[in-house]
Protein backbone atom coordinates (compact mmCIF):
# COMPACT_ATOMS: atom_id res chain seq x y z
CA UNK A 1 0.00 0.00 0.00
CA UNK A 2 1.22 3.54 -0.55
CA UNK A 3 2.57 5.38 2.09
CA UNK A 4 -0.73 7.57 2.51
CA UNK A 5 0.74 9.79 5.56
CA UNK A 6 3.52 11.78 3.25
CA UNK A 7 0.40 12.13 0.90
CA UNK A 8 -1.43 13.46 3.56
CA UNK A 9 0.54 15.51 5.12
CA UNK A 10 1.57 17.13 1.62
CA UNK A 11 -2.62 17.91 1.18
CA UNK A 12 -3.70 18.88 4.06
CA UNK A 13 -2.28 22.05 4.33
CA UNK A 14 -3.62 23.42 0.78
CA UNK A 15 -6.76 21.44 1.27
CA UNK A 16 -7.68 23.18 4.27
CA UNK A 17 -6.67 26.33 2.80
CA UNK A 18 -8.82 25.98 0.09
CA UNK A 19 -11.91 24.76 1.84
CA UNK A 20 -11.24 28.16 4.16
CA UNK A 21 -11.34 30.34 1.10
CA UNK A 22 -14.26 28.51 0.20
CA UNK A 23 -15.96 28.43 3.27
CA UNK A 24 -14.78 31.52 5.04
CA UNK A 25 -14.97 29.38 8.22
CA UNK A 26 -11.93 27.40 9.65
CA UNK A 27 -13.84 25.17 11.72
CA UNK A 28 -16.06 24.08 8.72
CA UNK A 29 -12.93 23.50 6.64
CA UNK A 30 -10.77 21.43 8.81
CA UNK A 31 -13.97 19.53 9.49
CA UNK A 32 -14.44 18.63 6.39
CA UNK A 33 -10.97 18.25 5.12
CA UNK A 34 -10.73 15.56 7.91
CA UNK A 35 -13.98 13.61 6.94
CA UNK A 36 -12.51 13.53 3.18
CA UNK A 37 -9.57 11.92 4.65
CA UNK A 38 -11.43 9.15 6.33
CA UNK A 39 -12.97 8.85 2.77
CA UNK A 40 -9.49 8.59 0.91
CA UNK A 41 -8.32 5.87 3.77
CA UNK A 42 -11.48 4.26 2.79
CA UNK A 43 -10.97 4.16 -0.66
CA UNK A 44 -7.88 4.83 -1.85
CA UNK A 45 -6.18 1.53 -1.01
CA UNK A 46 -9.16 0.01 -2.80
CA UNK A 47 -9.27 1.77 -6.04
CA UNK A 48 -5.71 3.48 -5.91
CA UNK A 49 -4.06 7.01 -5.15
CA UNK A 50 -5.85 9.18 -7.29
CA UNK A 51 -3.73 11.04 -10.21
CA UNK A 52 -4.80 14.20 -8.37
CA UNK A 53 -4.71 13.35 -4.54
CA UNK A 54 -5.26 17.22 -3.52
CA UNK A 55 -7.74 18.04 -6.02
CA UNK A 56 -9.81 14.65 -5.16
CA UNK A 57 -9.20 15.67 -1.19
CA UNK A 58 -10.92 19.36 -1.95
CA UNK A 59 -13.40 17.92 -3.89
CA UNK A 60 -14.62 15.44 -1.13
CA UNK A 61 -14.12 17.75 1.54
CA UNK A 62 -16.73 20.65 -0.39
CA UNK A 63 -19.50 17.64 -1.12
CA UNK A 64 -19.12 16.77 3.00
CA UNK A 65 -18.89 20.49 3.89
CA UNK A 66 -21.91 21.06 1.77
CA UNK A 67 -23.66 18.27 3.04
CA UNK A 68 -23.04 18.94 6.91
CA UNK A 69 -23.98 22.50 6.05
CA UNK A 70 -27.45 21.01 4.96
CA UNK A 71 -27.87 19.10 8.17
CA UNK A 72 -26.97 21.51 10.12
CA UNK A 73 -29.31 24.64 8.70
CA UNK A 74 -32.65 23.21 8.99
CA UNK A 75 -31.51 22.67 12.89
CA UNK A 76 -32.44 26.20 13.64
CA UNK A 77 -29.93 28.02 16.35
CA UNK A 78 -26.83 26.13 15.10
CA UNK A 79 -23.80 27.85 15.09
CA UNK A 80 -23.36 26.92 11.65
CA UNK A 81 -26.46 28.23 10.11
CA UNK A 82 -24.97 31.36 10.20
CA UNK A 83 -22.62 30.78 7.76
CA UNK A 84 -24.35 28.58 5.43
CA UNK A 85 -26.30 31.03 3.53
CA UNK A 86 -23.16 32.66 3.16
CA UNK A 87 -21.33 30.11 2.07
CA UNK A 88 -24.47 29.15 -0.88
CA UNK A 89 -24.52 32.61 -2.27
CA UNK A 90 -20.52 32.02 -3.19
CA UNK A 91 -20.29 28.52 -3.74
CA UNK A 92 -21.46 28.70 -7.50
CA UNK A 93 -18.97 31.47 -8.36
CA UNK A 94 -15.51 30.43 -6.39
CA UNK A 95 -13.36 27.75 -7.66
CA UNK A 96 -12.26 25.34 -4.98
CA UNK A 97 -8.87 24.44 -6.48
CA UNK A 98 -6.30 24.90 -3.92
CA UNK A 99 -4.22 27.46 -4.90
CA UNK A 100 -0.46 28.91 -3.34
CA UNK A 101 -1.85 32.24 -2.35
CA UNK A 102 -4.26 30.36 -0.01
CA UNK A 103 -1.67 28.97 2.37
CA UNK A 104 -0.23 32.41 2.52
CA UNK A 105 -3.33 33.66 3.67
CA UNK A 106 -3.89 31.42 6.31
CA UNK A 107 -0.35 31.73 7.24
CA UNK A 108 -1.55 35.47 7.86
CA UNK A 109 -4.82 34.41 9.63
CA UNK A 110 -3.23 31.59 11.96
CA UNK A 111 -0.59 34.07 12.99
CA UNK A 112 -3.14 37.05 13.61
CA UNK A 113 -2.02 39.39 16.59
CA UNK A 114 -5.78 39.75 18.18
CA UNK A 115 -4.62 35.98 18.70
CA UNK A 116 -2.18 34.83 21.74
CA UNK A 117 1.31 33.50 20.53
CA UNK A 118 0.47 30.56 21.26
CA UNK A 119 -2.65 29.73 19.99
CA UNK A 120 -1.27 31.23 16.88
CA UNK A 121 1.15 28.42 16.97
CA UNK A 122 -1.59 25.89 17.90
CA UNK A 123 -3.32 26.96 15.08
CA UNK A 124 -0.46 27.01 12.23
CA UNK A 125 0.54 23.61 13.34
CA UNK A 126 -3.30 22.28 13.23
CA UNK A 127 -4.22 24.04 9.86
CA UNK A 128 -1.71 24.28 8.07
CA UNK A 129 0.78 21.74 9.40
CA UNK A 130 -1.59 19.01 9.88
CA UNK A 131 -0.65 17.78 13.43
CA UNK A 132 -3.01 16.28 15.59
CA UNK A 133 -4.25 17.39 18.66
CA UNK A 134 -2.18 14.68 20.85
CA UNK A 135 0.75 15.62 18.73
CA UNK A 136 0.57 19.30 19.29
CA UNK A 137 -0.34 18.33 23.31
CA UNK A 138 2.96 16.53 23.06
CA UNK A 139 4.95 19.09 21.47
CA UNK A 140 4.07 21.72 23.54
CA UNK A 141 4.31 19.97 26.31
CA UNK A 142 0.30 21.22 27.73
CA UNK A 143 -2.43 18.25 27.87
CA UNK A 144 -4.70 17.55 24.90
CA UNK A 145 -7.76 19.25 26.70
CA UNK A 146 -6.12 22.54 27.07
CA UNK A 147 -4.75 22.79 23.35
CA UNK A 148 -7.84 21.51 22.16
CA UNK A 149 -9.69 24.14 23.69
CA UNK A 150 -7.26 26.84 22.97
CA UNK A 151 -7.85 25.60 19.07
CA UNK A 152 -11.47 25.92 19.15
CA UNK A 153 -11.38 28.91 20.97
CA UNK A 154 -9.33 30.99 18.67
CA UNK A 155 -11.41 29.28 15.75
CA UNK A 156 -14.38 31.21 17.43
CA UNK A 157 -12.73 34.17 17.83
CA UNK A 158 -11.74 34.35 14.42
CA UNK A 159 -15.30 33.64 13.17
CA UNK A 160 -17.34 35.59 16.12
CA UNK A 161 -14.61 38.64 15.85
CA UNK A 162 -14.42 38.46 12.03
CA UNK A 163 -10.81 38.32 11.63
CA UNK A 164 -10.39 38.41 8.11
CA UNK A 165 -9.15 35.33 6.46
CA UNK A 166 -7.24 36.99 3.84
CA UNK A 167 -3.36 38.01 3.17
CA UNK A 168 -3.41 41.82 4.82
CA UNK A 169 -3.39 44.60 2.74
CA UNK A 170 0.35 46.44 1.65
CA UNK A 171 -0.01 49.37 4.28
CA UNK A 172 -0.42 46.39 7.06
CA UNK A 173 2.17 43.91 5.63
CA UNK A 174 5.05 45.60 7.96
CA UNK A 175 3.18 45.16 10.87
CA UNK A 176 1.77 41.66 10.41
CA UNK A 177 4.41 39.96 8.53
CA UNK A 178 6.96 39.67 11.47
CA UNK A 179 3.77 38.06 13.42
CA UNK A 180 3.98 35.04 11.24
CA UNK A 181 7.78 35.07 10.95
CA UNK A 182 7.92 34.51 14.37
CA UNK A 183 4.98 31.78 14.40
CA UNK A 184 7.15 29.88 11.89
CA UNK A 185 10.20 30.67 13.93
CA UNK A 186 7.90 29.39 16.94
CA UNK A 187 7.30 26.02 15.30
CA UNK A 188 11.45 25.49 14.61
CA UNK A 189 12.68 26.26 17.93
CA UNK A 190 9.59 24.75 19.91
CA UNK A 191 11.37 21.20 17.91
CA UNK A 192 15.39 22.50 17.94
CA UNK A 193 15.57 24.35 21.51
CA UNK A 194 13.13 21.75 23.45
CA UNK A 195 14.56 20.68 26.69
CA UNK A 196 12.04 18.03 26.82
CA UNK A 197 14.91 15.50 24.39
CA UNK A 198 15.05 14.17 21.07
CA UNK A 199 11.38 12.41 19.89
CA UNK A 200 9.92 12.15 16.89
CA UNK A 201 7.40 14.73 17.01
CA UNK A 202 10.21 17.12 17.87
CA UNK A 203 11.99 16.38 14.68
CA UNK A 204 8.68 16.45 12.87
CA UNK A 205 8.52 20.19 14.40
CA UNK A 206 12.14 21.01 13.34
CA UNK A 207 11.09 20.00 9.86
CA UNK A 208 8.35 21.55 9.46
CA UNK A 209 9.61 24.96 10.87
CA UNK A 210 12.00 24.81 7.81
CA UNK A 211 9.30 24.03 5.54
CA UNK A 212 6.84 26.81 6.35
CA UNK A 213 10.07 28.80 6.09
CA UNK A 214 10.73 28.04 2.67
CA UNK A 215 7.10 28.03 1.39
CA UNK A 216 6.38 31.82 2.92
CA UNK A 217 10.11 32.80 0.64
CA UNK A 218 8.69 31.23 -2.36
CA UNK A 219 5.41 32.81 -1.48
CA UNK A 220 6.69 36.14 -0.68
CA UNK A 221 10.18 35.99 -2.80
CA UNK A 222 10.91 40.02 -2.20
CA UNK A 223 10.54 39.75 1.84
CA UNK A 224 13.93 39.62 3.05
CA UNK A 225 12.93 39.10 6.09
CA UNK A 226 11.44 36.22 5.06
CA UNK A 227 14.50 34.88 3.22
CA UNK A 228 16.36 35.66 6.51
CA UNK A 229 13.98 33.35 9.08
CA UNK A 230 14.52 30.64 6.47
CA UNK A 231 18.18 31.38 5.98
CA UNK A 232 18.40 31.31 9.95
CA UNK A 233 16.40 27.99 10.43
CA UNK A 234 18.28 26.01 7.96
CA UNK A 235 21.40 27.21 9.29
CA UNK A 236 20.36 26.23 12.87
CA UNK A 237 19.12 22.97 11.38
CA UNK A 238 22.22 21.84 9.84
CA UNK A 239 23.00 21.04 13.02
CA UNK A 240 20.49 19.31 14.09
CA UNK A 241 21.81 16.51 14.14
CA UNK A 242 25.44 17.19 16.38
CA UNK A 243 23.73 19.39 18.81
CA UNK A 244 23.24 16.04 20.98
CA UNK A 245 25.54 13.28 22.06
CA UNK A 246 25.35 9.84 22.55
CA UNK A 247 23.48 10.13 25.69
CA UNK A 248 21.40 12.82 24.37
CA UNK A 249 22.90 15.65 26.39
CA UNK A 250 23.59 19.10 24.55
CA UNK A 251 26.60 19.91 23.41
CA UNK A 252 28.15 23.08 23.15
CA UNK A 253 29.19 25.08 19.29
CA UNK A 254 32.61 24.44 20.18
CA UNK A 255 32.34 20.77 21.06
CA UNK A 256 29.86 19.81 18.01
CA UNK A 257 32.03 17.46 15.08
CA UNK A 258 31.58 20.23 12.49
CA UNK A 259 31.89 17.67 9.29
CA UNK A 260 29.04 16.39 10.04
CA UNK A 261 26.69 19.85 9.56
CA UNK A 262 24.72 19.82 6.56
CA UNK A 263 26.76 21.74 4.59
CA UNK A 264 23.88 21.61 1.70
CA UNK A 265 21.49 23.17 4.20
CA UNK A 266 24.18 26.07 4.76
CA UNK A 267 24.23 26.72 0.67
CA UNK A 268 20.93 26.83 0.40
CA UNK A 269 20.51 29.45 3.21
CA UNK A 270 22.83 31.52 4.90
CA UNK A 271 25.12 31.69 2.13
CA UNK A 272 22.62 33.57 -0.58
CA UNK A 273 21.54 35.23 2.01
CA UNK A 274 24.77 36.20 3.22
CA UNK A 275 25.53 37.62 -0.19
CA UNK A 276 22.54 39.37 -0.68
CA UNK A 277 22.94 41.72 2.28
CA UNK A 278 26.53 42.58 0.83
CA UNK A 279 25.24 43.62 -2.15
CA UNK A 280 22.76 46.39 -0.84
CA UNK A 281 24.84 46.86 2.22
CA UNK A 282 21.76 46.23 4.86
CA UNK A 283 21.44 43.45 7.47
CA UNK A 284 17.88 41.25 6.31
CA UNK A 285 15.09 41.22 9.49
CA UNK A 286 16.49 44.68 10.23
CA UNK A 287 13.97 47.50 12.18
CA UNK A 288 11.69 48.67 14.95
CA UNK A 289 8.55 46.17 13.11
CA UNK A 290 10.08 42.80 13.96
CA UNK A 291 11.05 44.04 17.42
CA UNK A 292 7.37 44.66 17.73
CA UNK A 293 6.40 41.58 17.26
CA UNK A 294 9.14 39.51 18.70
CA UNK A 295 8.73 41.23 22.66
CA UNK A 296 5.20 39.96 22.58
CA UNK A 297 5.93 36.38 21.78
CA UNK A 298 7.62 34.63 24.49
CA UNK A 299 8.26 31.81 22.41
CA UNK A 300 10.60 32.62 19.78
CA UNK A 301 11.00 36.15 19.96
CA UNK A 302 14.06 36.95 22.23
CA UNK A 303 15.68 34.29 20.31
CA UNK A 304 14.90 35.32 17.24
CA UNK A 305 15.60 38.96 17.99
CA UNK A 306 19.23 37.26 18.84
CA UNK A 307 19.94 34.92 16.57
CA UNK A 308 19.23 37.33 13.60
CA UNK A 309 21.84 39.69 14.73
CA UNK A 310 24.21 37.01 14.93
CA UNK A 311 23.56 36.22 11.04
CA UNK B 1 -20.50 44.19 11.38
CA UNK B 2 -20.45 46.62 14.73
CA UNK B 3 -17.84 46.15 17.68
CA UNK B 4 -18.50 48.23 21.19
CA UNK B 5 -15.22 49.38 21.94
CA UNK B 6 -15.10 50.50 25.88
CA UNK B 7 -12.66 53.23 26.92
CA UNK B 8 -10.27 52.46 30.06
CA UNK B 9 -8.35 54.63 31.51
CA UNK B 10 -6.97 55.45 35.73
CA UNK B 11 -9.27 57.65 37.46
CA UNK B 12 -8.08 60.33 39.07
CA UNK B 13 -9.34 62.32 41.73
CA UNK B 14 -8.45 66.00 40.83
CA UNK B 15 -10.26 67.62 37.86
CA UNK B 16 -7.78 68.04 34.83
CA UNK B 17 -6.47 71.73 34.27
CA UNK B 18 -8.08 73.59 31.12
CA UNK B 19 -5.28 72.93 29.10
CA UNK B 20 -4.94 69.31 29.72
CA UNK B 21 -8.93 69.12 28.86
CA UNK B 22 -8.81 71.19 25.99
CA UNK B 23 -6.12 69.20 24.61
CA UNK B 24 -7.87 65.98 25.02
CA UNK B 25 -10.89 67.09 23.87
CA UNK B 26 -9.32 68.30 20.66
CA UNK B 27 -7.74 64.91 20.24
CA UNK B 28 -11.27 63.07 20.20
CA UNK B 29 -12.66 65.46 17.60
CA UNK B 30 -9.19 64.78 15.49
CA UNK B 31 -10.29 61.00 16.35
CA UNK B 32 -14.27 61.79 15.12
CA UNK B 33 -13.17 63.43 11.82
CA UNK B 34 -10.91 60.66 11.19
CA UNK B 35 -12.90 57.96 12.06
CA UNK B 36 -16.43 59.79 10.14
CA UNK B 37 -19.27 57.38 9.66
CA UNK B 38 -17.21 54.22 10.92
CA UNK B 39 -18.35 55.87 14.73
CA UNK B 40 -22.17 54.79 15.10
CA UNK B 41 -22.42 55.80 18.43
CA UNK B 42 -19.56 57.07 21.35
CA UNK B 43 -19.82 59.16 24.44
CA UNK B 44 -17.48 60.11 27.44
CA UNK B 45 -18.57 58.48 30.87
CA UNK B 46 -19.52 60.56 34.27
CA UNK B 47 -16.78 59.35 36.89
CA UNK B 48 -17.47 56.66 38.63
CA UNK B 49 -18.63 58.55 41.51
CA UNK B 50 -21.71 59.77 39.57
CA UNK B 51 -22.69 56.30 38.74
CA UNK B 52 -24.34 52.95 40.02
CA UNK B 53 -23.96 49.13 40.02
CA UNK B 54 -27.32 47.30 40.82
CA UNK B 55 -26.44 43.17 41.33
CA UNK B 56 -29.29 40.27 42.20
CA UNK B 57 -31.23 41.06 39.35
CA UNK B 58 -34.87 42.63 38.55
CA UNK B 59 -36.48 40.37 41.41
CA UNK B 60 -33.68 41.68 44.69
CA UNK B 61 -31.78 44.21 42.80
CA UNK B 62 -29.09 46.05 45.44
CA UNK B 63 -27.70 49.44 44.61
CA UNK B 64 -24.68 50.43 44.93
CA UNK B 65 -23.09 54.31 44.64
CA UNK B 66 -20.00 54.68 42.79
CA UNK B 67 -17.49 54.70 42.80
CA UNK B 68 -16.76 50.74 42.75
CA UNK B 69 -13.61 51.02 40.96
CA UNK B 70 -12.15 47.69 42.05
CA UNK B 71 -9.48 47.48 38.97
CA UNK B 72 -6.47 50.16 38.09
CA UNK B 73 -8.61 50.94 35.12
CA UNK B 74 -11.75 52.11 34.97
CA UNK B 75 -14.66 52.60 31.70
CA UNK B 76 -14.32 56.30 30.90
CA UNK B 77 -15.84 56.02 27.35
CA UNK B 78 -17.63 53.73 24.52
CA UNK B 79 -17.85 53.94 21.05
CA UNK B 80 -19.48 51.83 18.51
CA UNK B 81 -17.77 51.09 15.50
CA UNK B 82 -19.05 49.94 12.20
CA UNK B 83 -16.31 47.93 10.35
CA UNK B 84 -15.81 45.37 8.05
CA UNK B 85 -13.53 43.32 9.61
CA UNK B 86 -11.36 42.88 13.11
CA UNK B 87 -8.70 44.66 11.72
CA UNK B 88 -11.01 47.46 10.44
CA UNK B 89 -12.07 47.75 13.92
CA UNK B 90 -8.74 47.39 15.65
CA UNK B 91 -7.43 50.18 13.02
CA UNK B 92 -9.97 52.64 14.65
CA UNK B 93 -9.49 51.29 18.37
CA UNK B 94 -5.60 52.21 17.93
CA UNK B 95 -6.54 56.30 17.22
CA UNK B 96 -8.80 56.45 19.95
CA UNK B 97 -7.14 59.08 22.56
CA UNK B 98 -7.51 57.07 25.15
CA UNK B 99 -5.55 54.06 23.83
CA UNK B 100 -2.56 56.07 24.56
CA UNK B 101 -2.56 55.94 28.47
CA UNK B 102 -5.21 53.47 28.88
CA UNK B 103 -6.86 51.09 26.84
CA UNK B 104 -9.72 49.96 24.55
CA UNK B 105 -11.63 46.69 24.29
CA UNK B 106 -12.99 45.64 21.23
CA UNK B 107 -15.64 43.31 21.71
CA UNK B 108 -17.93 42.44 18.69
CA UNK B 109 -21.72 42.31 19.00
CA UNK B 110 -24.12 40.10 17.97
CA UNK B 111 -26.39 41.76 15.70
CA UNK B 112 -25.84 45.46 14.25
CA UNK B 113 -28.02 48.59 14.89
CA UNK B 114 -30.28 49.16 12.74
CA UNK B 115 -29.12 52.12 9.65
CA UNK B 116 -31.05 54.89 10.47
CA UNK B 117 -30.54 54.13 13.70
CA UNK B 118 -29.09 57.39 16.18
CA UNK B 119 -27.74 57.24 19.80
CA UNK B 120 -29.03 60.85 19.93
CA UNK B 121 -31.22 61.48 23.19
CA UNK B 122 -29.77 58.54 24.64
CA UNK B 123 -28.41 59.50 28.65
CA UNK B 124 -27.44 56.66 30.24
CA UNK B 125 -25.12 53.46 29.68
CA UNK B 126 -25.77 50.42 30.91
CA UNK B 127 -23.19 48.13 31.01
CA UNK B 128 -24.96 43.98 31.75
CA UNK B 129 -21.82 42.33 33.72
CA UNK B 130 -21.57 38.53 34.45
CA UNK B 131 -18.47 36.47 35.51
CA UNK B 132 -16.31 35.06 32.97
CA UNK B 133 -17.12 31.77 32.65
CA UNK B 134 -21.11 32.22 32.37
CA UNK B 135 -21.56 33.18 29.35
CA UNK B 136 -24.55 31.23 27.48
CA UNK B 137 -24.13 30.12 23.94
CA UNK B 138 -26.04 31.28 21.25
CA UNK B 139 -29.29 28.65 20.39
CA UNK B 140 -29.07 26.67 23.78
CA UNK B 141 -32.51 26.65 25.82
CA UNK B 142 -30.42 29.15 28.55
CA UNK B 143 -29.44 31.40 26.00
CA UNK B 144 -33.34 31.85 24.37
CA UNK B 145 -34.29 31.98 28.24
CA UNK B 146 -32.20 34.94 28.87
CA UNK B 147 -33.55 36.58 25.30
CA UNK B 148 -37.07 36.18 26.77
CA UNK B 149 -36.23 37.90 29.78
CA UNK B 150 -34.54 40.24 27.40
CA UNK B 151 -37.83 41.01 25.52
CA UNK B 152 -39.73 41.25 28.89
CA UNK B 153 -37.32 44.06 29.21
CA UNK B 154 -38.01 45.99 26.35
CA UNK B 155 -41.34 45.87 26.44
CA UNK B 156 -41.69 47.20 30.33
CA UNK B 157 -39.02 50.07 29.48
CA UNK B 158 -40.11 50.83 25.96
CA UNK B 159 -38.92 54.04 24.32
CA UNK B 160 -36.42 54.14 27.22
CA UNK B 161 -34.13 51.96 25.35
CA UNK B 162 -32.80 54.01 22.72
CA UNK B 163 -30.63 50.73 21.87
CA UNK B 164 -28.73 48.12 22.90
CA UNK B 165 -26.92 44.48 21.56
CA UNK B 166 -25.76 41.54 23.12
CA UNK B 167 -21.73 40.98 22.68
CA UNK B 168 -19.57 37.87 21.35
CA UNK B 169 -18.01 36.03 24.37
CA UNK B 170 -15.42 37.37 25.86
CA UNK B 171 -12.53 35.23 24.48
CA UNK B 172 -13.30 37.29 21.13
CA UNK B 173 -12.35 40.03 22.79
CA UNK B 174 -8.92 42.21 21.58
CA UNK B 175 -7.56 44.89 24.18
CA UNK B 176 -5.79 47.31 22.78
CA UNK B 177 -3.33 50.20 23.41
CA UNK B 178 -0.73 52.37 22.43
CA UNK B 179 2.41 52.81 24.14
CA UNK B 180 5.40 54.99 22.45
CA UNK B 181 3.40 54.87 19.14
CA UNK B 182 3.81 51.12 19.48
CA UNK B 183 0.65 49.22 19.16
CA UNK B 184 -0.01 46.15 21.88
CA UNK B 185 -2.80 43.98 20.87
CA UNK B 186 -3.83 41.26 23.70
CA UNK B 187 -6.14 38.72 23.20
CA UNK B 188 -8.93 38.61 25.59
CA UNK B 189 -11.07 41.77 27.85
CA UNK B 190 -9.28 43.83 29.83
CA UNK B 191 -7.41 41.77 32.49
CA UNK B 192 -7.93 42.96 35.43
CA UNK B 193 -11.49 42.69 36.01
CA UNK B 194 -13.24 40.24 37.76
CA UNK B 195 -16.67 40.20 35.50
CA UNK B 196 -17.32 41.17 31.90
CA UNK B 197 -19.13 42.54 29.86
CA UNK B 198 -22.35 40.86 28.24
CA UNK B 199 -24.08 43.47 26.39
CA UNK B 200 -25.52 46.37 26.93
CA UNK B 201 -28.51 49.46 26.47
CA UNK B 202 -28.21 52.89 26.14
CA UNK B 203 -31.15 54.28 27.61
CA UNK B 204 -33.05 57.88 28.34
CA UNK B 205 -34.40 58.88 31.60
CA UNK B 206 -36.08 61.87 32.91
CA UNK B 207 -33.47 61.67 36.32
CA UNK B 208 -31.23 59.44 38.03
CA UNK B 209 -33.58 57.76 39.87
CA UNK B 210 -35.82 56.69 36.53
CA UNK B 211 -32.60 55.75 35.55
CA UNK B 212 -32.09 53.08 38.49
CA UNK B 213 -35.52 51.94 38.42
CA UNK B 214 -34.68 51.21 34.53
CA UNK B 215 -31.64 49.46 35.09
CA UNK B 216 -32.87 47.49 38.01
CA UNK B 217 -35.45 46.18 35.65
CA UNK B 218 -32.54 44.31 33.59
CA UNK B 219 -31.73 41.03 33.46
CA UNK B 220 -28.20 40.77 34.61
CA UNK B 221 -25.90 39.63 37.54
CA UNK B 222 -24.47 43.21 37.70
CA UNK B 223 -25.77 45.92 35.76
CA UNK B 224 -23.00 49.16 35.94
CA UNK B 225 -25.15 51.98 35.04
CA UNK B 226 -22.84 55.02 33.75
CA UNK B 227 -24.30 58.82 33.16
CA UNK B 228 -23.44 59.91 29.19
CA UNK B 229 -21.44 63.35 28.88
CA UNK B 230 -22.85 64.38 26.01
CA UNK B 231 -19.95 65.49 24.70
CA UNK B 232 -19.13 63.72 21.50
CA UNK B 233 -21.83 64.89 19.28
CA UNK B 234 -21.72 61.91 18.08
Amino acid sequence: MTNLDGVFRREWGPAVAALARWSGDLTVAEDAVQEAFAEALRSWPRDGVPDNAGGWVVRVARNRALDRLRRESVRPGKELAAVVDDIRARTDRVDVHPVRDDELRMMFTCAHPALDPTSQLALTLRLISGLSVPEISRALLQSQSAVGQRITRAKNKIRHANIPLRVPPAELLPERTPHVLACIYSVFTEGYWSTAGPSAVRDELCDEGVRLAGELCSLMPDDRDAQALAALVLLHDSRRQTRVDADGALLPLEEQDRSRWDRGRIARGPRPTRARCRRDGTLPAAGSDRRAACDRTELAGDRLEHDLRGL
Amino acid sequence: MQYLALLRTAESNRTPDPETMAAEMSAYEAFHTKAGAALRAGDALAPTEAGVRITGGPDAPAVTDGPFAESAEVACGYYVFEAENLDDALALARDVPAAKHGSVEVRPTYHSFDPDWSSAGAQWLALLLEPPTSAHTPGTPEWEAEAARHGEFAAAAGDHIVSGAALHEPASATTVSVRDNRVLLTDGPYPESAEVATGFYLLTAADRDEAIKLASMIPATTVELRQLMGVSGL
